[in-house]
């Protein structure tokens, strides 16, 4: 703005404002002001543009930053005399937010703010940190005038006591009450200090306040001070915080040179000032006395208490020390009063808290919510889930200090009771989320070697027992650990909980602790089973493939074989842990692939169809499976024929066991033959692996049904069996429990497609067919009714897409064949008198997060319809059928499956159980692990007598690598090529076609080769011979 | 600057600081770079620079400054575009790359780029 004139235009004349007409309206613009006698007043200055180019022309009416949008030549009287002359805006030429702009959500629409509420975080972000005027814009300083100005030191007090407000650096002390102890204390001089010693892995919350928002530490530095009576302060930040260091400093001067900070503040006669001290970075200074000697020069260690810093602080005068989230609370509990403040969070927590959501979380950010949140909604609802659509496992608060809370209990409310009785704390805002690919030993040992290195070494319990738990861990970790280890490493923490000097030995063991209480099954993984579940600890883990496949099929070995081209000797490789190649190559949902190393880089390796290409290969070369040379005279009755009893019966077969299989059905297979449709299973494929189990001496006898045809009494008394295994499966549909249910034409999903397979399919010919259900054998129900010729098929879900459990893969066939998905629906009643005509639909809408991890479905009352049908299915969940339980002596779940203890016994001497009657519905891999397993049980328990957890390390063998794996960097997956849709109604033809040779070749090249690398870092001694290479470990070798 | 000596004094700063910062954002573009150090390790201070050779090299007058961390450090670097007094609009993980079509876009054609929005802050 010049000095000369009263107001100045700038009108802009960029090449766009210029276009849209500037000069003209430059010209009108000067012929105005000379017509009105105004040139003398006013100026016209041309300017560039300033980024509304859009708008152009451009109009800026200075001094009061007024700005016109569109400006045309025949505006300018009106904007002359309405502005220039009589003060006021010509509303229709002010910017106008352009349509596009009003489309995009704002921030509290976002789900990551949705339930967030910024009150310490309220200026970062927004003002400039490094611009004192913004702070005061924004309302800073205005507490700290109030305080000066209208309360006394105690006031001042009473409010923070009041507002409820607790010690954000974790220990939750009251703030107000500290404050006033430390007034109280006697001595002229006194000190308060802002910790900034922020230090626990993943957690920025302090970093982040001291760079964003610095001035409301300050403020509320000053007024802590004026209200405790110390004239000296202190802000303790890391030095690896550069950033916050340089904007505190520019801070803390801007306030001196506004009087903010220094002598006579505010004209108030109370005099205070701040100083910067940078701590080198040691964890333990977070502890109120060793920050109190790291401020004094001293060494960081800890020292007893009593006397507290109140006390006894800083150079042994009284000192009020609190956490910098803490002192940006201050100014605002004074200026929006401490009963706002208190009506925020639970009975003991009031407020909001800030945490940094880390880890395995798809938003990760800093979050400020009020106390007394959920976690569910915490890492749900404002962090999105687990990334990548992975099942979140457990989270932990409270850095290394803290615990692990398992995903059962997140329906905590976060305070800071609930997190102490849960086994955690608060702490000073960490929460690193973890998923299933977290290995929760790996977490304890990682937290462990941490605290190792930051123990400052004054005490003896920290400093050894942090020491000797990590050993333990360790030894867990490297497959070497027993289960006393477990006994001592409770007692071990127990002792460093209970005598550690300071906070960081007390809590040194909470992560141990936890882990051991809530995930205990994974110890015990690494300690009997000699696995590591997620895939971490490099020891136990060869490959991740291999570790995720339950069966625990050597995968890079045999996808290694097939890049050579020898395909007989991968598919043995297959068959020592998996004997159905052929259906496997068809069926299997493949968890080898979701963890496959390749798939970070690009995709995954295509081991699945691979595996069929080499079993298709194969297919015409009889296979009889091995046998040991020894004979045992013990007989062993398998129930069930599916995969689990199938390939128990063969592994038993193999160690020379005489091996019956009972199956109720007059086919073999299980749900391999009943259940999976055949367009994905052709029959002959699976009689193929069916007959090789045959030639290793199983007998299968069909239509023998349990509890029908004979009892576990007969089997075990009569017949003189030894052992039997229970692998009936899980082949009972649950009822929908709704009116109507029985009418004709209502079918139980498992017994419609049993029927197809039995040759005994419904007549569906130009009916229409509702299929109820989201999982695997909804869409068989769906694909299958659609070949049998149904007019319409349907499939109702009441959660959404996303949540459907079905393979995606499966889903998307369904869609391209023509089926209709409706979701967030669910069937109440099934219309019809003799025969269904129709079904009563509900509405549903997706609400609360359930222990699933999916938002739960629930029913909008008054939304019922009638949706027409012929047929509909019943695809709701399957339970293993029980009907012959009674007096058996063995027992049940609520959920239908089979109660078992160590080595898959069954609650009855003798009998033992694997598959899906133990799992519930599950996959034929998980069934086929659980064979391999339940075989080396029931055989453990014939030589033995003792029914126990039995270890089996398979051993496996090593390929070498013999092409240049550079040149597959760039190669890609595969397609899958398929049968087109239109060749696919009306036959029952398999849908997926096979690998060429060439095809199957190049994509196993693609491997990165995990084993090999695994060697490498674990330094276990691999000897290449020239072709194949050395058993390193003779497979079957017991632990 | 002179040393406040009352809380009327302060109050007046207030005052005249809102309104001068009242009359710099509504007549003008602020562009606004996250530069906590979650934004800085994300690349923020490349994407500042990146933007003032934009508006340097198109001759845009808009106003360049920083702020600290918002919270969503995973969508670092954030640039916050702020027109008129209108709402900031929040762009996530933007590279020096994305630079030369957010500026044209949202200043030149007055589109928001859609596919990289966050969100808006509430007026």
């Amino acid at each position: 703005m010049s000095e000369r004139h009263r107001a100045d235009v700038l009108v802009c004349t960029c090449p766009a404002c210029t276009k849209a007409g500037a000069q003209a309206l430059l010209e009108a613009l000067r012929e105005e002001l000379t017509r009105r006698e105004l040139t003398e007043e006013i100026s016209i200055v041309e300017t560039g543009s300033r980024g509304f180019c859009y708008m152009g022309p451009i109009v800026v009416v200075q001094p009061e930053g007024i700005l016109y949008t569109g400006v045309q030549a025949a505006d300018v009287p009106e904007l002359v005399e309405e502005t220039l002359v009589k003060g006021r805006i010509v509303e229709r030429l002010t910017y106008k937010e352009p349509s596009t702009h009003r489309a995009v959500p704002y921030y509290k629409d976002i789900p990551f703010y949705g339930k967030q509420m910024r009150v310490v975080l309220r200026n970062c972000g927004v003002i400039n940190p490094q611009s004192i005027e913004e702070y005061i814009a924004v309302g800073g300083y205005q507490a700290l005038g109030k305080v000066l100005t209208t309360m006394t030191p105690e006031q001042v007090i009473e409010e923070v006591k009041r507002s409820g407000l607790r010690g954000r650096g974790g220990a939750g002390f009251p703030t107000g009450r500290k404050w006033e102890l430390t007034r109280k204390s006697p001595g002229e001089v006194k000190y308060v200090i802002a910790n900034g010693d922020e230090g626990d892995p993943g957690a920025y919350m302090d970093r982040a306040l001291l760079e964003g928002d610095p001035h409301s530490v300050i403020e509320g530095m000053i007024i802590g001070a004026y209200a405790i009576g110390a004239h000296e302060g202190f802000i303790y930040v890391r030095d690896e915080y550069p950033l916050a260091v340089k904007n505190v400093q520019r801070a803390i001067e801007q306030a001196r040179e506004y009087g903010l900070l220094g002598k006579d503040i505010l004209g108030s006669g109370f005099d205070f000032d701040i100083k910067v001290v940078r701590g080198a970075g040691a964890f333990v200074c977070g502890e109120e006395t060793a920050l109190i000697a790291s401020l004094e020069g001293r060494a960081g260690n800890p020292r007893p208490r009593p006397p507290f810093p109140a006390q006894k602080g800083l150079w042994g005068k009284p000192t009020n020390i609190n956490n910098v989230k803490s002192w940006a609370n201050i100014p605002v509990i004074i200026n929006r009063g401490a009963d706002w403040f208190r009506q925020i969070g639970t009975e003991t927590s009031k407020g909001t808290m800030i945490f940094s959501l880390v880890g395995k979380v798809q938003n990760t950010g800093l979050v400020e919510v009020p106390m007394g949140i959920t976690l569910r909604e915490l890492i749900y609802e404002i962090g999105g889930g687990g990334k990548n659509g992975k099942r979140v496992k457990a989270v932990q608060t409270g850095g290394p200090s803290g615990g692990c809370i398992p995903s059962a209990l997140f329906d905590l409310q976060v305070d800071y009771e609930t997190l102490k009785q849960a086994g955690s704390i608060m702490g000073s805002g960490g929460m690193i989320v973890m998923d299933e690919d977290t290995c929760m030993v790996d977490v304890a040992r990682y937290f462990l070697d941490f605290l190792k290195d930051e123990s400052c070494g004054k005490c003896t319990p920290c400093r050894e027992g942090i020491r000797r738990m990590l050993e333990i861990l360790n030894r867990i970790r490297d497959g070497q650990g027993e289960m006393e280890d477990l006994v001592e490493l409770e007692t071990l923490a127990q002792v460093v909980k209970d005598t550690s000097l300071c906070g960081l030995g007390q809590t040194a063991p909470n992560p141990v602790l936890t882990t051991l209480r809530y995930f205990r099954d994974e110890y015990e993984a690494h300690i009997l089973r000699k696995k590591c579940p997620a895939g971490v600890c490099l020891p136990l883990v060869r490959a991740k493939c291999t570790n995720a496949c339950p069966a625990g099929v050597d995968i890079p070995t045999y996808v290694a074989l097939i890049a050579r081209g020898r395909y007989a000797e991968a598919l043995e490789v297959h068959r020592r842990r998996n004997p159905f190649a052929l259906v496997c190559g068809r069926v299997c949902p493949a968890f080898c692939e979701a963890e496959c190393r390749r798939g970070e880089l690009d995709q995954p390796i295509a081991i699945r169809q691979v595996k069929r290409f080499m079993a298709d290969h194969e297919l015409k070369v009889p296979w009889t499976p091995p046998r040991a040379d020894k004979r045992y005279p013990e007989k062993v009755a398998v129930i069930g024929s599916g995969p689990a009893g199938l390939t128990a019966a063969l592994r038993l077969a193999q160690k020379g066991y005489p091996v019956t299989v009972f199956e109720a059905l007059p086919v073999a297979g299980g749900m391999l033959a009943v259940g999976i449709p055949e367009y994905r299973l052709p029959r002959d494929i699976l009689q193929v692996e069916i007959d090789n189990i045959k030639r290793a001496g199983v007998e299968i006898q069909l239509n023998k049904a349990l509890g029908r045809d004979f009892t576990l009494d007969d089997l075990l008394t009569r017949q003189g069996y030894k052992a039997v295994i229970l692998a009936i499966g899980a082949h009972k549909s649950r009822r929908l429990g709704i009116p109507g249910e029985d009418l004709p034409g209502v079918y139980p999903g498992t017994t419609f497609l049993r029927d197809i397979a039995l040759g005994k399919a419904p007549d569906l010919k130009e009916k229409r067919v509702v299929v109820v259900g989201g999982g695997d054998v909804a869409i068989d129900a769906v694909r299958s009714s659609w070949r049998l010729g149904a007019s319409e098929v349907h499939l109702v879900y009441r959660r959404t897409r996303t949540e459907m459990p079905a393979r995606k893969d499966e889903v998307e066939a369904a869609e391209k064949e023509g089926v209709h998905f409706h979701f967030l629906l669910n069937p109440t009643r099934v219309l019809g008198t003799d025969r269904v005509t129709g079904i009563e639909m509900q509405r549903q809408e997706l609400g609360e997060f359930d222990t699933s991890g999916r938002r739960r479905p629930v029913p909008i009352p008054g939304s019922e319809f009638v949706m027409e049908a012929d047929v509909l299915i019943a695809a709701i969940g399957q339970e293993p059928d029980l009907f012959w339980l009674d007096g058996t002596g063995i027992e049940a779940r609520r959920d239908g499956t089979l109660v078992t203890g160590p080595g898959y016994s069954t609650t009855r001497t003798g009998v033992f159980a694997a598959g899906d009657a133990v799992l519930g519905p599950s996959t034929v891999v998980q069934a086929i692990g659980q064979g391999n397993e339940v075989a080396d049980a029931v055989d453990h328990y014939l030589r033995t007598g003792k029914v126990e957890e039995v270890a089996v390390r398979p051993g496996y063998e090593v390929v070498k690598q013999i092409f240049d794996m550079e040149q597959y960097y760039k190669a890609v997956r595969p397609a899958t090529r398929e049968l087109p849709v239109e060749a696919r109604r009306g036959n029952f033809n398999e849908v997926e076609l096979c690998f060429d040779e060439r095809t199957a070749q190049e994509e196993c090249k693609r491997c990165l080769r995990c084993d090999l690398e695994w060697l490498e870092d674990t330094g276990l001694e691999a000897v290449p011979v020239p072709d194949r290479v050395l058993v390193i470990e003779t497979a079957g070798q017991k632990e | 600057m002179p040393r406040l000596k009352s809380l009327e004094e302060l109050q007046q700063l207030r005052e005249r600081v809102q309104s001068e910062i009242k009359a710099r954002t509504s007549a003008s573009t602020i562009i606004t770079v996250g530069m906590g150090t979650c934004g800085i390790s994300a690349g923020a201070r490349e994407v500042m620079y990146a933007i003032l050779a934009e508006l340097e090299r198109l001759k845009i007058d808009a106003q360049v400054t920083t702020t600290g961390c918002i919270g969503m450090c995973s969508k670092e670097p954030l640039v916050d575009i702020q027109q008129g007094n209108q709402p900031r609009v929040t762009y996530g993980n933007v590279t020096p790359a994305m630079v030369p079509r957010l500026i044209e876009e949202h200043l030149v054609r007055g589109n928001v780029v859609s596919e990289w929005v966050v969100g808006r802050a509430t007026g």
